[in-house]
């Protein structure tokens, strides 16, 4: 086993712009999954006894437990032992240049508006670090964002800078007894970010620009962890609005969230994982828990999110609203073509006292393509005034998808008020007619009644995301209508 | 010299196997404005339809040519392109979609099939500004959703607004005075005058006269069973105010 | 002895059709055990309580009474006056039940006796009455082309052979696949083609307490020839110690021929501690309407499950319910609508009201198979919450299939309007009675769906609100 971590620095010899992707270079490790694998993983990434203690207890948890089968998907049995949990991306087969990539990607990037430079990164003709002064910018950014006391990096760079806010914050949202998926991402996990909000401090930036360009090898496992401390402001971007051939099947990550006093997270995700092709082979199965905690009075938290890829989706971004008045918010599109499958919703569980939540879903199915909201809403005895108002729209467009809705609802509380409405529909031929009696083609009409469905949940979207997201969008359905 | 715009010959349609259009002919030229009277019942609605090749209408047999060329196997969007604008008796709601994005994609892509430039969005933002003072439909109209909770008369206005803006050489009304107040009448009217130009034909189709006092047409025919079973002038039109339908149809 | 399977003499054991039907229910159930926490059509009814270990099942004697009547009949054994009636008579009271010493008030002037009223309903009606589940004859006199049996008598006849046990797939439902193992009585209805009932139908079951804690299942059959129309109403009621833990599970097949039409009512008014679980499978063809509503104000734990297979185009269906509870009951309305043909329609309103340590449960479902447009599903579910300790679980389904549909469901719950109650305090009403009017109010959301009016009348007056 190679236990010596390869030291690489880079012309500038600047040692951050590694500290994310550095290990990708190094070895993979052998496929399968055992303890050796996880102590591997740990040696590796140079981390302390007790985040391999924890790993460990969660693996030794893990074996005890059964993949869930209650969602409405149905992928091929995932084999465990043969996937790799620590490997480098297969760099040895990068085109040389975007006239080697695959035109039909190309295409989509055209379509999406990419700078050049930047479709190169994404189809990963060169390396990160090579071309885009994207590393440069976010250390630029470090610097301006540290003067203020906000630490951003990778995971595994704060569990050795600041391993006292990440022992006390790690698994304290999702612990890694909470599922399946969780648990094993919390015995494997191999990278992510960290974000920390000091006290009263307005984050004055978008947390985005690094990642669109980062998450180009974020691993199979990621985590992240964001906490807001007391009076405190960040919005944060995941994910990359443009397309990604990625080779992993398994994606099971965790996002943390700790929301104290007064505080306010927003977070935005654009997933766009590889869907499969037209007849469902290959894909990305994503499995994700993402949870925020409210645990301050007044805190807020506000999950959007569009999700257009991935062959089977799985997941529920849910608000745990344990301070008074807290509040939390769920925005969801999800699109679902071809043979794609999602199963998603989210949870809010209210605790504290007077505290809101508001969940807006917009499903499209398209092709053969099933997609699931599963939603749960609870008030605990104690939270008195909770308010929750749900609203679950599909749209179905073809005669071969399928679009559910499972929403549970407890409440334990006679104080408070709940609703919930879903409604399916089509595009209407009225509605059709109508764009094309005023001179509108019909893909043109199909996408313009589309964005108009989704607008509710897009307009939560930082500017610069939406654009490309309702492209996005317009990409996803192509060839779904006539 | 008169150039025929829209000229109908001897055509048959149906919905749904139910034969609804039964040889009708008629010639429009250009500048000239038409109203079509009729019962309830009588069709009027499927002849439009027809015209702007809504899908679900099957014509059997018959042409109908506009500007020369034929317009059935054109899309229904390709009809629109050339000038065809059909004024909706009961416009359909889109929700999520404002009125202003809306009227971009539709200007836009009847300019394209003109090999025209697009509208830059300050020049285009002006225009709809101006168009939509003359019919008193505010600057906050235009923000919401297509027709979305917009009352009758607003979305007569909105329909208008958008015949002034795509300025259409071939105008369809159908039943454009249904559940209007006269002032909203009068709005609509001014609107279908003001593209009055010697050039720009018009249809009207209504039940009753009411529009017609507004928007004077040079040729008025009775339509009952499917075509047109008699022709005359707008004197008609007070004949069939005073008297009613019953004698057309009796006809039969 | 105890529990829910037991080994008993039943009837029926020599039709072999008829036996390996049962035979399939008990394997069925043996496979599938009772639901647990994590089986996710029970989700929220935990059978922790359902305390089986002392249930009693009792074979039916009704055949054998049969005979006794018919030998009677031919004037053989004629021992207590001729009496008509086949109640168990010599325990001194008139109205033929069995009462502690002392404890009957017959006689006294004006007095009628607590289980006369449970064994009338205030409209008229053709009255089938059931003791513990077991049918009391005689039979009223229904006109022609209606055909009414002991479904006893059904299979014997072999007139039940055609759709026993084929409505119902006993693999999806556990107590239905223990109803099999168990059936002997309940009701066999046909109404023949074009036949239309001019009286509802009713089937009062009546539970005395004892000192054992029975279990009983009841299975009836009803088969709406092409164009017939009936109304049916089961009312599950009980007297004497409330307290008796008898358990009742009930299974209706119905099959809706062509164009036929059922109102299909029911009063789950079951002793507290009892246990009350029905299933309602409806089949339905072409142009038909099936009309349901449910009220279920009894029992520890109730359910009341209506299952709809709209098979074949304009099909219809309307399933309505109302719950009103305290104590420490659980009661579950949980539908399954299948929406399997185009152009099919449903609607369903359920409005509950929780008081006590209550819990109320809604499952509710649409299903819309893929090529089944043009149809339309609508739900609503509503409730309200009386007290701090009071629980509502909620899951409004919709599983669609086919694009061109209109389906929508909503739900709600919440506290009384604290705006209406002071609106009508400041007008002088007590508060207690203004809650009362808002509580009576809102269940009648619900009940104002029954069409017939005295059946609607007769509902309402069971829908009060909970003692606090």
């Amino acid at each position: 086993m190679n236990s010596q971590k390869p030291e690489i620095i880079d012309e500038s010899g600047d040692k951050y712009k590694y500290g994310f992707v550095t290990d990708i270079a190094a070895d993979s490790a052998p496929k399968g999954l055992n303890e050796d694998i996880i102590r591997f993983i740990s040696q590796k990434k140079g981390e302390p006894d007790w985040l391999l203690e924890f790993r460990l207890k969660a693996y030794e948890f893990w074996k005890t437990m059964k993949e869930p089968t209650w969602a409405k998907l149905n992928y091929d049995k995932i084999d465990y032992q043969d996937l790799s949990y620590y490997s480098a991306p297969k760099q040895k087969v990068a085109p040389k240049s975007l006239d080697e990539v695959d035109p039909e990607l190309l295409q989509t990037y055209e379509k999406l508006g990419i700078p050049l430079k930047e479709q190169e990164v994404l189809a990963g003709v060169v390396a990160v670090d090579a071309v885009f002064d994207s590393v440069s910018v976010a250390t630029t950014y470090r610097q301006k964002l540290a003067e203020q006391g906000i630490i951003f990096c990778s995971i595994s760079e704060a569990v050795k800078e600041h391993p006292d806010l990440v022992k006390q914050y790690l698994g304290s949202v999702v612990p890694y007894t909470d599922n399946f998926f969780a648990c094993l991402n919390s015995a494997v996990f191999t990278d992510g970010s960290f974000v920390y909000i000091p006290k009263g401090v307005r984050c004055p930036m978008e947390l985005s620009t690094y990642f669109r360009i980062n998450a180009k090898n974020t691993g199979q496992f990621e985590r992240t962890l964001i906490v807001a401390d007391d009076e405190s402001y960040v919005s944060y971007l995941e994910g990359c609005t443009a397309p990604q051939r990625d080779e992993n099947q398994l994606h099971a990550a965790i996002v943390e969230i700790v929301v104290n006093k007064n505080a306010e997270v927003k977070y935005s995700t654009v997933q766009n994982w590889y869907p499969g092709d037209k007849d469902g082979k290959g894909g990305v199965y994503n499995f994700v828990t993402k949870r925020a905690a409210c645990r301050g009075e007044n805190s807020k938290v506000s999950w959007t999110q569009v999700e257009t890829g991935s062959a089977v989706t799985w997941k529920y971004p849910s608000c745990v609203l344990q301070g008074d008045n807290s509040s939390g918010e769920f925005y969801s599109v999800a699109i679902t073509n071809n043979h794609q499958q999602a199963d998603t919703g989210t949870k809010m569980i209210h605790i504290g006292k007077n505290t809101s939540s508001k969940i807006i879903s917009k499903g499209i199915s398209a092709g053969f393509s099933n997609q699931t909201y599963r939603g749960l809403v609870r008030v605990a005895p104690k939270a008195d005034n909770a308010r929750n108002y749900s609203q679950c729209d599909s749209l179905l467009i073809g005669s071969h998808c399928g679009s559910h809705t499972v929403p549970y609802v407890e409440n334990r509380n006679k104080t408070a008020k709940l609703e919930h409405e879903a409604t399916t529909s089509k595009i209407s031929d009225e509605q059709l007619f109508y764009c094309q009696q005023r001179g509108i083609g019909e893909e043109e009409a199909v996408s313009l009644i589309v964005n108009g469905f989704c607008k509710e949940v897009m307009q939560h979207l930082p500017m610069e995301f939406a654009i490309e997201a309702a492209k996005l969008i317009n990409i996803s359905l192509e060839g779904s209508f006539g | 010299m008169t150039t025929p715009l829209l000229e109908i010959e001897d055509l048959h349609a149906r919905v749904a196997d139910k034969e609804i259009i039964k040889g009708f002919n008629l010639t429009i030229n250009e500048g000239e404005v038409h109203a079509i009277m009729g019962p309830n019942g009588a069709g009027k609605s499927t002849l439009s339809n027809v015209i702007c090749g809504k899908p679900g209408y099957e014509i059997t047999s018959g042409s109908i040519r506009f500007k020369g060329k034929d317009l059935t196997k054109m899309s229904a969007e390709d009809r629109a392109r050339e000038g065809i604008f059909l004024c909706m008796q009961y416009p359909v709601e889109i929700p999520g979609v404002a009125v202003t994005t809306f009227l971009k994609h539709s200007i836009n892509a009847v300019r394209k099939y003109h090999n025209l430039p697009e509208l830059d969005t300050m020049e285009f933002v002006k225009m709809v500004r101006e168009e939509g003072k003359k019919l008193g439909i505010d600057n906050e109209m235009i923000k919401r959703p297509v027709n979305v909770g917009f009352s009758g008369g607003e979305k007569k206005r909105l329909e208008t607004l958008q015949m002034n803006i795509l300025k259409p050489s071939f105008a369809i009304l159908d039943e454009a005075d249904s559940g209007l107040d006269v002032d909203a009448l009068k709005v609509v009217a001014e609107g279908m005058n003001a593209l009055r130009d010697g050039k720009r034909s018009m249809l009207i189709i209504t039940h009753y006269q009411r529009l017609l006092e507004y928007v004077v047409p040079d040729f008025v025919h009775v339509y009952a069973d499917g075509h047109i079973v008699k022709s005359g002038d707008k004197t008609l039109a007070a004949e069939i105010e005073k008297d009613g339908y019953a004698e057309y149809t009796r006809e039969r | 002895m105890g529990g829910l399977v037991q080994k008993v003499k039943l009837f029926g054991e020599y039709i072999p059709w008829f036996q390996a039907m049962r035979d399939k229910g008990a394997i069925a159930f043996d496979e599938l055990g009772l639901p647990t926490p994590k089986t996710e059509a029970w989700k929220y009814t935990k059978l922790r309580d359902l305390n089986t270990d002392d249930l009693v099942i009792e074979p039916s004697n009704f055949l054998a009474e049969m005979r006794v009547a018919a030998e009677e009949a031919c004037g053989c054994h004629h021992e207590d006056g001729g009496c008509g009636c086949h109640h168990h008579h010599g325990e001194g009271c008139c109205c033929g039940h069995h009462h502690e010493e002392g404890e009957c008030h017959c006689h006294e002037e004006g007095h009628v006796c607590e289980c006369q009223q449970k064994l009338h309903v205030p409209f008229e009606a053709y009255v089938i009455h059931f003791e513990k589940g077991k049918m009391i004859p005689p039979f009223p006199d229904f006109p022609r082309g209606v055909e009414v049996m002991n479904l006893m008598e059904a299979v014997l006849t072999e007139d039940a052979k055609e759709y026993l046990g084929k409505v119902v797939d006993i693999k999806l439902h556990p107590f239905a696949a223990l109803n099999n193992a168990y059936m002997e009585e309940g009701i066999y209805l046909c109404v023949h083609k074009n036949v239309k009932v001019d009286k509802p139908i009713v089937l009062i079951n009546h539970t005395k307490s004892g000192e054992e804690n029975i279990f009983f299942n009841i299975r009836n059959l009803i088969v709406l020839e092409q164009g017939a129309e009936a109304e049916f109403v089961e009312w599950y009621n009980y007297t004497g110690a409330v307290k008796s833990r008898y358990f009742a599970n009930v299974v209706n097949e119905i099959v809706l021929g062509k164009n036929a039409k059922l109102s299909h009512y029911k009063l789950q008014d079951e002793a507290f501690k009892a246990n009350h679980i029905a299933l309602s499978v409806v089949k339905q063809k072409s142009d038909s309407n099936y009309h349901n509503c449910c009220l279920q104000r009894g029992a520890n734990i109730g359910r009341n499950e209506v299952k709809v297979l709209l098979n074949d185009e304009n099909a219809s269906a309307e399933v309505n319910a109302a719950y009103i509870m305290s104590g420490w009951a659980t009661l579950d309305t949980t539908t399954d609508i299948l929406h399997l043909s185009p152009r099919t329609y449903s609607s369903q309103l359920v409005k509950g009201v929780v008081g006590g340590e209550a819990k109320g449960v809604f499952q509710g479902k649409i299903h819309i198979a893929p090529d089944a447009v043009q149809t339309e599903g609508n739900q609503l579910h509503r409730a309200l919450l009386l007290t701090d300790t009071a629980e509502i679980d909620v899951k409004p389904e919709l599983e669609i299939f086919a694009d061109d549909v209109k389906c929508s469901h909503g739900a709600a719950s919440g506290e009384l309007d604290e705006n209406q109650l002071f609106y009508m305090q400041s007008r002088g009403i007590g508060r207690e009675e203004a809650k009362q009017i808002l509580i009576d109010a809102y269940l009648n959301e619900a009940l104002d769906k029954v069409k017939n009016p005295e059946i609607r009348a007769w509902l309402s007056d069971y829908a009060h609100a909970p003692q606090e």
